[in-house]
């Protein structure tokens, strides 16, 4: 009977322990899940399955912003200098998986130059193995049409740009435009937004 | 009246003391994430060994094994500098003559990008940048006729200079001594 006080005393240091390691690790676990998985919490724009940033590299960027971006892509200029969307879905919601092949295809977006570039879920790049990692304005050869197309996945096809991505693992597209036109600055929903459309079954 | 017994007082304190804790670690995580990312950026291994304090640095063009910054852009040759104009002004130059696109981005210890010049802006006109603190006194300083004062909203911050290269192997002879025209020296 003597020791129950004692060992009280040693519940409420347990349960108190308990508490505060659990409200560390929920306070952890949300600001990750926010700045990883919530994009909604930042200012985007949405265009096709193209997601871009309002707020990028800006110092009017709000601490979700800011940490969202240095998370994700650390370093970025601001609108006025580059703008980035990321596509982490196909046009038909699906998401990017480096197992499956994608055909991206569009017109140059209204920029001084642009690129279109395909990371690994941990955003870095893919280990190609002819190491192309991107489709930009100077090594895009555009159709009769104005427009350029290239692959990305497991397998190349014939006569079309590959962007190889090993493994089976998701991924993510982005597209980099440098010294956009004032008009896409202004109105970033006015990007007409390359498609990206699934090919045959995933490996 | 129903009263609260001294047991349901208690966990009803607890569940608000761990509300309110787990709402200020949220936030201060929040906050403190990219100044964290900066300080392994501007101290971490890749710092120590490029030796860039105060000094221009310049990394290797981005492949797969990239792996110090996310989303690195292959299409782009970096140059760094890691900044610190605690003791006095940073002078920073440039004259990469090239017709197509690079830039000079200064960034905050909070990984605000607070200042940007390409080479539209700089036209024909080397790049020569006083970088001082926000509470250092520029009227003493020793500036030239032509460079460009910037202050820095913290004392420590990253420079990142990018010159596109759409095709490496083919333009590598022009961009690589354009970049190396960096220079990012204490005045």
């Amino acid at each position: 009977m003597r020791n129950k006080p004692g060992l009280g005393r040693w519940q409420r240091i347990g349960i108190g322990f308990a508490l505060y390691a659990a409200a560390v690790t929920l306070g952890l676990g949300s600001a990750w899940w926010v700045l990883k998985k919530a994009p909604w919490i930042v200012q985007t724009v949405q265009v096709g399955a193209w997601k871009g940033n309002l707020l990028a590299g800006s110092q009017d960027a709000d601490m979700y912003t800011r940490s969202t971006i240095a998370l994700n892509a650390l370093l970025a200029l601001g609108r006025d200098e580059s703008m980035y969307f990321i596509a982490s879905e196909d046009d038909a919601g699906n998401p990017l998986r480096s197992n499956c092949s994608y055909h991206v295809e569009g017109a140059p977006p209204k920029a001084r130059w642009w690129s279109i570039t395909a990371y690994a879920d941990d955003m870095f790049l893919f280990d190609a193995p002819n190491q192309h990692y991107s489709l930009n304005g100077t090594t895009a050869r555009l159709d009769t049409d104005g427009r350029f197309v290239f692959t990305t996945g497991g397998q190349e096809q014939p006569g079309i740009h590959w962007l190889p991505t090993p493994g089976r693992r998701g991924m993510v597209l982005t597209l980099r435009l440098y010294n956009p036109e004032p008009e896409l600055q202004a109105a970033p929903a006015s990007l007409v937004p390359p498609s990206i459309k699934a090919v045959g079954v995933c490996v | 009246m129903k009263r609260f017994s001294n047991l349901q007082r208690l966990w009803f304190y607890r569940v608000l003391t761990l509300i309110t804790t787990a709402i200020l670690v949220h936030i201060l995580a929040v906050w403190a994430a990219p100044r964290l990312i900066m300080q392994v950026l501007m101290q971490g291994p890749m710092a120590q060994t490029m030796n860039m304090q105060n000094q221009a640095a310049f990394p290797p063009r981005v492949t797969a094994a990239s792996r110090t910054v996310v989303m690195p852009s292959p299409d782009l040759l970096y140059s760094v500098c890691v900044f610190d104009v605690t003791a006095g002004p940073l002078r920073i130059s440039a004259n990469p003559n090239l017709k197509s696109y690079w830039s000079i981005a200064l960034y905050a210890a909070n990984s605000d990008n607070f200042f940007v010049i390409n080479d539209r802006k700089a036209s024909t006109t080397p790049v020569d940048l006083w970088l001082v603190s926000d509470s250092g006194s520029r009227s003493t300083l020793p500036i030239p006729t032509g460079a460009q004062v910037v202050v820095s909203p913290s004392t420590t911050g990253f420079l990142l200079m990018r010159v596109l290269t759409g095709n490496y192997e083919a333009e590598k002879a022009v961009i690589e001594p354009a970049r190396h025209t960096l220079t990012c020296t204490p005045a």
